[in-house]
């Protein structure tokens, strides 16, 4: 069972619900051939550093994903069809550290700056 | 005995190496240590933009280790995961 993580990046002008439509669509894939989703994370609408087919921004979803090797495959090939993505990654990883979200931390830190002033 | 001078031999070819860099200031030139494998060091990930971000220039090029002060095993593991955040466009 091996441990990928899997990053999304979705077109901007994609409205909220259709990206849990996305994700749902996707984790289900997951789902449907025995693998399993240890955490799902939604990085929102990020500055890309440089234009993707005109677009300057992108909303980021990022799975860790427990399972075997077919299961990506199969993730990709749909990835690739679908209109709405930019662009899909996906990496083997050893082990995942679940609680440092590195692109979480901005609202969190505007949640703290509020309840100080 | 002999084992012993080898080891020597290794570590002062390495502060010669170092020396030679001229774009180190001075105060750099004899710090041995690489940031990256100390005990409290952030951990190299592709995800980890603010880490990435120090180790590459002002356009966005991977810094070399000679300047960076980086070991070996920790500029390869920068190396690979700022490729792979530029291919998500983190970076």
């Amino acid at each position: 069972m091996n441990l990928y993580e899997h990053t999304i990046v979705i077109k901007q002008d994609v409205g909220a619900t259709q990206i849990k439509k996305l994700t749902e669509k996707y984790s289900k894939i997951v789902e449907s051939n025995d693998g399993n989703i240890v955490q799902t994370e939604n990085w929102g609408l990020l500055n890309l550093s440089y234009i993707i087919n005109k677009n300057k921004k992108a909303n980021y979803i990022h799975f860790k994903i427990k399972g075997g090797k077919d299961i990506i495959k199969k993730l990709e090939k749909n990835e690739s069809l679908d209109q709405n993505l930019l662009r899909y990654m996906t990496v083997k990883v050893k082990k995942f550290d679940l609680e440092t979200n590195y692109f979480a931390k901005k609202e969190e830190k505007t949640k703290k700056e509020n309840n100080k002033n | 005995m002999l084992k012993k001078k080898r080891i020597q031999n290794k570590k002062n070819r390495q502060s010669n190496f170092s020396k030679l860099s001229i774009f180190q200031n001075s105060k750099y030139k004899f710090k041995k240590s690489c940031p990256l494998s100390v005990k409290g060091a952030p951990t190299i990930d592709y995800k980890n933009v603010k880490l990435l971000k120090k180790y590459t220039s002002e356009n966005g090029k991977i810094l070399p280790s000679r300047i960076t002060n980086v070991c070996q095993k920790k500029q390869r593991e920068l190396s690979l995961s700022i490729k792979r955040a530029r291919n998500l466009a983190l970076i």
